[in-house]
């Protein structure tokens, strides 16, 4: 007891941890670098809000307020259209993504065949492909096919890349439920298919809201496929029509600053109420 | 169970096997014909694509001498060149989440807050970032604004504009586009730290340097491969957005990276053949990478 009175405060003292009392020199500093780190963060966010809140003159001249960015918008930039197809892009492709990736990861768990190892690597492998290395190749096939006149090719090829992690996804999760539970169900003569849709399905929701966050952030983000795989301009996606214009470089830039905004805000309501289930996606398979 | 499947004759069960194997087959079937055909295939084609004369129409076959021939190019030689300078950003792509990290895990009066907003940026398309960050550099940009109102009132910047400078622009935009994704992975690595590990060594009388580098560090150390992974891939293939928009390649090729100048040799010059071959130098880029990466997440398969 006497040699701990003894001691100099500084050693006896733990560090700063979150069962310290709140108010201490240390933490309002920390706390000032966390809001100056949080300007920085929001920066992107202040700059398409106060850009779009001037007309092209004014902004030009560097300064002022006005609405006409706003209300003069859909003249420049067919924004409506636009979000419309990205949704039309996103959805589809999920769907897809998710229509193959469940059946495919349930039977790389549960319903092995000969060599399924080797198929369930390849196509993992195929993750690790980026579009622009088969880029030119991929291009000449969809169009062969006649697939960039509409939405399709687009879809197909957004597809294809969200398929292999998808896979990989279903797969780990699936590996998690016990196997009982599948074979009960079978010789309870649900059949595979019954067993897929009413067994595995319903465990794998988290497992499928992961999927679905991810890939939409990713397509709804996307450049280069709707930039190549859609021909017509009435088709384009919304990050499409805003890069075009921005490296035409003749548009007003408070108006590109409007039709980011409106650009960023279904994915940022998505990622803000999704959190968890992004977390999880991108630690998938180190976190256990 | 085993009842079950003892009191029926062996025969059948065999059968039963291999309509398990049948549907196994079925229902993967569908991501293994889309992988095949969009993926698999196309690598292929790459590899005969890159030996021919190509317009996308018709392709007159020529020999592996296009091979050599491509790497006498000066302008692949660049792309490559400007691949390896930004992977200088890499250790800030990686440092400045860490430390991020580390900063939101002392859990300081509204820390969840803060979270959301750090990682917020990371929801926006690098499309936008990139007009931002365009913003950002412009001449009568935030950059330059800033410089003034440290009183350098005669420094005016354009870094956008010099060969000598777009590449560090692009580089610091990279970084700032990775910050979220990074920052997140950080924090659920040290969500799964044991804090009492941390309080013994403190205890012993361990200094924070000390118990960041051989406690902390060490346990991260899966979390900060994937992340670095991570962020090497996005740097060869995911760039092209922030390109395309920010500078389209220029000044002259000095932010042209090998994915743009596979879009640019391909869709601007309408030489198919040389983009696939550049294609194949991309994918064998990646692949390292890959291969590190299968090694990661792969090694409780």
């Amino acid at each position: 007891m006497t040699t701990s009175l003894t001691d100099t405060p500084t050693d006896r003292e733990p560090r700063p941890s979150n069962k310290q009392p709140r108010f201490k020199f240390g933490r309002v500093v920390l706390f000032v670098v966390m809001i100056g780190i949080a300007i920085v963060m929001l920066y992107p966010f202040w700059v398409m809000i106060a850009t779009s809140l001037m007309s092209s003159a004014q902004f030009l001249s560097g300064g002022g307020f006005s609405f006409e960015s706003w209300t003069s918008l859909t003249a420049t930039i067919p924004v409506g259209q636009e979000v419309l197809s990205s949704t039309i892009i996103c959805t589809s492709s999920i769907l897809i993504i998710l229509l193959i990736g469940l059946p495919a990861g349930f039977a790389f768990s549960k319903l092995r065949f000969r060599m399924s190892t080797l198929v369930f690597l390849g196509i993992v492998s195929a993750m690790m492909v980026p579009l622009q290395a088969i880029l030119m190749p991929e291009f000449v096939n969809v169009t062969r096919l006649g697939l960039t006149g509409g939405y399709a090719g687009a879809v197909l090829v957004y597809a294809a890349l969200g398929t292999p992690f998808s896979v990989f996804l279903f797969t780990t999760y699936f590996r998690g439920v016990p196997d009982e539970l599948i074979e009960a169900g079978i010789v309870d003569g649900l059949g595979y298919f019954g067993a897929l849709w009413r067994l595995v399905v319903p465990i794998a929701i988290p497992a499928i809201a992961t999927v679905t966050v991810l890939q939409f952030i990713q397509i709804w983000d996307d450049l280069l496929v709707g930039l190549l795989f859609i021909q017509n301009t009435g088709e384009r996606p919304i990050t499409v029509g805003l890069a075009v214009l921005a490296a035409g470089r003749t548009t007003s830039i408070p108006q590109l600053m409007a039709g980011s905004f409106i650009s960023a805000l279904p994915a940022m309501v998505v990622y803000l109420v999704f959190q968890r289930f992004l977390v999880k996606g991108l630690t998938m398979g180190i976190d256990r | 169970m085993t009842d079950v499947t003892a009191a029926v004759p062996r025969a059948r069960r065999l059968s039963l096997r291999r309509r398990r194997q049948f549907a196994g087959v079925l229902f993967a079937l569908p991501a293994i014909v889309l992988v095949l055909g969009f993926i698999a295939v196309p690598i292929g084609q790459a590899v005969y694509y890159s030996m021919t004369q190509w317009d996308g129409v018709t392709a007159t076959w020529i020999g592996p001498s296009t091979w050599s021939q491509a790497f006498h190019n000066p302008t692949l030689w660049t792309a490559l060149q400007n691949n390896a300078i930004l992977l200088l950003s890499v250790p800030f792509a990686l440092g400045i989440p860490l430390l991020i990290a580390m900063l939101l895990h002392q859990r300081v009066a509204g820390w969840k807050i803060f979270r959301s907003i750090y990682f917020l940026p990371t929801a926006i398309s690098w499309v936008v970032l990139g007009l931002v960050a365009e913003r950002f550099f412009a001449y009568e940009g935030t950059l330059n604004s800033i410089i003034h109102a440290l009183g350098f009132s005669s420094v005016n910047t354009n870094m956008l504009g010099y060969e000598s400078t777009a590449l560090s622009a692009l580089g610091i935009t990279f970084v700032f586009t990775m910050i979220g994704t990074n920052t997140m992975l950080f924090l659920t690595g040290l969500a799964t730290l044991d804090p009492s590990l941390e309080e013994a060594a403190r205890i012993d009388g361990a200094g924070r340097w000390r118990i960041f580098v051989h406690i902390t560090l060490p346990h991260l150390s899966r979390f900060i491969q994937l992340a670095f992974v991570m962020t090497v891939i996005a740097l060869f293939s995911a760039l092209f957005s922030l390109i395309f928009v920010m500078t389209g390649g220029g000044p002259g090729y000095a932010t042209t990276t090998m994915e743009f100048l596979i879009y640019q040799t391909g869709f601007n010059q309408g030489d198919f053949g040389t983009a696939a071959l550049y294609g194949l130098i991309l994918f064998v880029l990646t692949a390292i990478v890959g291969v590190i990466q299968l090694r990661l997440i792969g090694s409780d398969e």
